[in-house]
């Protein structure tokens, strides 16, 4: 139950924003409370005790008149009188030798004898005390003067009911600040629903998100200014979506499309023969043309596969430090009979060392060379070359022929551009092989690039520091 | 002793008996897992070439019953998968198998892997190779036809070298990329068949016999006798 409830707290925006809300309401309410009853009690006292004060002014007042110690000795009663016939006021009369002149206490009640303040005593003077009910006293003594000579009078008494007034008041003060609480919270849950709304309806137009929607954004007018970057955001996350599914479909589609070839090839050829008898020549021929057709297929499916593995995240690369004109050599001594048939020459130069997975680095490197000997210029050579920039290294093949026109330069990259649709090797190219390159590079953190002008085309793999 | 295939895929299983049958293998076919177990409990088999995707009982299992009695134990196991993932592989090679083969495989590349592992340690290499009347010094790297030295490349020799070595197999284009140039991946099989076109101008053009043959859609080899294409 608790955990659940902690994890509630630690979910629910609108629970925890109540629950700061409330705590704060209370906070407040129980400090406001405090202050004022701390006021109102200090009040209070002081107004008890100017009148103590007063009382006793009133009896220093009362002795000083003639014929009053005549009164003292016979009629003490009439002292109490004029006390406003308090019962709770306690007044007593103290001779300088210390001897009680008159006690005026009806219920008895003992309390200590402060210092006499002199004529006038201020509140300082008034020291507390607990009655036999414990209930809180005050008592301050002052001197009189009588025709018979000084005299200590002491004046004190008992505040019974305003203590029971005083737990009235916190008792109130308590109330208050519980119920302004509760209404924060019902209030900061009303408000909170209310508030949140604008995230309702953006969770509500989100889910209306498809495949087939993913053109539609989330209102970003409507939407409150601190929600905009979330907005934005999400908007951005579908351009994104719809950008990548549309690439995805696009890629389908082109998918389909490239099976199409080899498989009305296999489909018309088979066909064809198996209409009439051949003789055994012919159907040899047959088969052999079919063979080359499907290896072309199991290569498009293999490269497929390898790009769609390339794109997890998980790959892992043997990574090793190669020198990099070894590279380019042993390449070049792959292509060396190829480019001889095609009047081709190859070179290699440069220096230093790349950071590599070798087999894929052979890779990328294979489907540069093989576009190049492919689009090389008779009788031109092809130069294989590394550089050193920093800690970067370049790794690029370039091949003189007709430049590329800029606007095919930056597809050049994706799955099944081809810069001229009409030009289609039978058996080596599957248009995926600058897309392979790219990939190969994105999985070493590195780049391939592409330059085409001046009848020379150059592309660069260009790894980050070994 | 003979081959036992399991492989449920009518198709498959055909042309894999027929075709290592050609080879020159003696080949026994089960279309299901339980009864390729079966066979390979109670005959005597030299290698068992395992589908992973068989109904009932599926590779894994076969592979895991057969390492677990001793009779079979130590056959070995080449196996096909059409799913070319890592952990497929790894999986395989854990539970014992020898070699793996990822569908769709060239016919040729099968029959290899199958040499390769009926072979019973490392193949004795040869210091001197003889193919109809030509002689191959491989210590010297030198190589001589009726007589005359014929001067080839490093390249030229590497793959002159493998194609004699296995005489009468014929060798894909990716086992020759793989062997010749240290290139594991399917390259562009222009780049083969231009080497080749190359070796063949100095080896066999001045030449009345030719001794490298292309057999089409597979890919070449190398021998005296050229029997007709089968």
């Amino acid at each position: 139950m608790k955990a659940e409830g902690l994890s509630n707290l630690r979910h629910s925006l609108a629970l925890r924003i109540t629950v700061m809300f409330v705590t704060l309401v209370a906070l407040a309410a129980a400090g406001l409370g405090t202050y004022l009853y701390r006021a109102f009690v200090a009040e209070i006292e002081r107004r008890d005790d100017i009148q103590l004060l007063g009382k006793l002014r009133q009896v220093q007042i009362l002795l000083g008149r003639p014929g009053a110690a005549e009164l003292l000795r016979k009629r003490p009663d009439f002292f109490r009188d004029t006390m406003s016939g308090q019962e709770n006021s306690l007044v007593r009369f103290v001779a300088p030798d210390g001897r009680v002149l008159a006690d005026i206490n009806a219920m008895g009640e003992r309390y200590p004898v402060p210092p006499s303040a002199g004529a006038t005593p201020g509140r300082s003077a008034i020291a507390s005390w607990t009655s036999r009910g414990g209930e809180p006293g005050r008592v301050v003594a002052g001197s009189a003067k009588l025709e018979s000579g000084p005299l200590t009078v002491i004046v004190a008494r008992v505040y019974g009911e305003r203590s029971a007034m005083f737990a009235r008041y916190r008792q109130r003060i308590a109330a208050a600040a519980g119920v302004s609480a509760l209404a924060a919270a019902l209030l900061a849950a009303l408000l909170l629903r209310r508030g949140l709304r604008p995230l309702r309806t953006i969770a509500s137009h989100a889910a209306l998100v498809r495949p087939g929607t993913l053109a539609q954004r989330l209102d970003l007018e409507t939407a409150p200014s601190e929600l905009r970057p979330l907005v934005d955001a999400l908007n951005g996350m579908l351009a994104r979506l719809q950008d990548g599914y549309a690439r995805l479909s696009g890629f389908s589609a082109d998918l389909a499309h490239e099976f199409r070839t080899p498989i009305t090839n296999l489909l018309g050829q088979s066909q064809v023969m198996l209409a009439q008898p051949r003789t055994v020549a012919e159907y040899e021929q047959l088969i052999a043309s079919n063979v080359e057709e499907l290896e072309r297929l199991a290569r498009m499916i293999e490269s497929m596969l390898f790009l769609a593995r390339a794109g997890q995240a998980d790959v892992v690369l043997a990574r090793q430090p190669l020198r990099a004109l070894d590279e380019l050599e042993k390449m070049a001594g792959f292509y060396e009979g190829m480019a001889e048939e095609h009047g081709l020459r190859l070179a290699c130069t440069g220096s230093g060392s790349v950071l590599a997975d070798p087999a894929l680095l052979r890779r990328a490197l294979a489907n540069l060379l093989s576009n190049a000997v492919r689009h090389a210029a008779e009788g031109s050579t092809i130069t294989l070359r590394a550089e050193q920039h920093g800690a970067a290294t370049e790794l690029s093949v370039t091949n003189a022929g007709p430049a590329i026109p800029p606007e095919h330069l930056a597809h050049l990259f994706e799955r099944f551009y081809r810069a001229d649709p009409a030009r289609r090797d039978a058996a080596g190219s599957t248009g995926l092989g600058l897309s392979i390159v790219r990939a190969i590079m994105d999985l070493h953190g590195g780049m391939a690039q592409v330059r085409s002008e001046a009848g020379q085309t150059r592309f660069s793999l260009v790894f980050p520091a070994a | 002793m003979p081959i036992l295939v399991i492989e449920d895929e009518p198709k498959i299983g055909d042309y894999l008996q027929r075709g290592l049958t050609e080879s020159g293998f003696a080949v026994r076919l089960a279309r299901n897992g339980r009864d390729g177990l079966a066979m390979a409990t109670d005959g005597e088999i030299e290698l068992i070439v395992l589908d992973v995707m068989l109904p009932r009982m599926d590779g894994w299992q076969v592979l895991e019953a057969l390492r677990g009695r001793p009779e079979t134990e130590q056959i070995p196991v080449l196996f096909l998968t059409a799913r070319d993932d890592v952990q497929d592989r790894v999986r395989g090679l854990e539970l014992g198998a020898d070699d793996y083969l990822v569908k769709p495989f060239a016919f040729v590349e099968l029959v290899a892997r199958i040499r390769t592992l009926l072979r019973r340690g490392p193949p004795r290499e040869e210091d001197l190779i003889r193919v109809g009347d030509m002689e191959i010094d491989v210590i010297r790297r030198r190589v001589r036809r009726g007589g005359n030295e014929i001067v080839l490349t490093a390249q030229e020799f590497g793959l002159l070298h493998l194609l004699a070595r296995r005489q009468g197999q014929v060798l894909s284009r990716s086992i020759i990329a793989s062997h010749v140039w240290d290139m594991n991946f399917d390259s562009d099989t222009n780049v083969i068949d231009a080497a080749v076109r190359r070796l063949r101008r100095k080896v066999d053009d001045p030449f009345g016999q030719k001794l490298i043959h292309t057999r089409r859609g597979m890919g070449y080899v190398c021998e005296a006798q050229p029997v007709a294409a089968a």
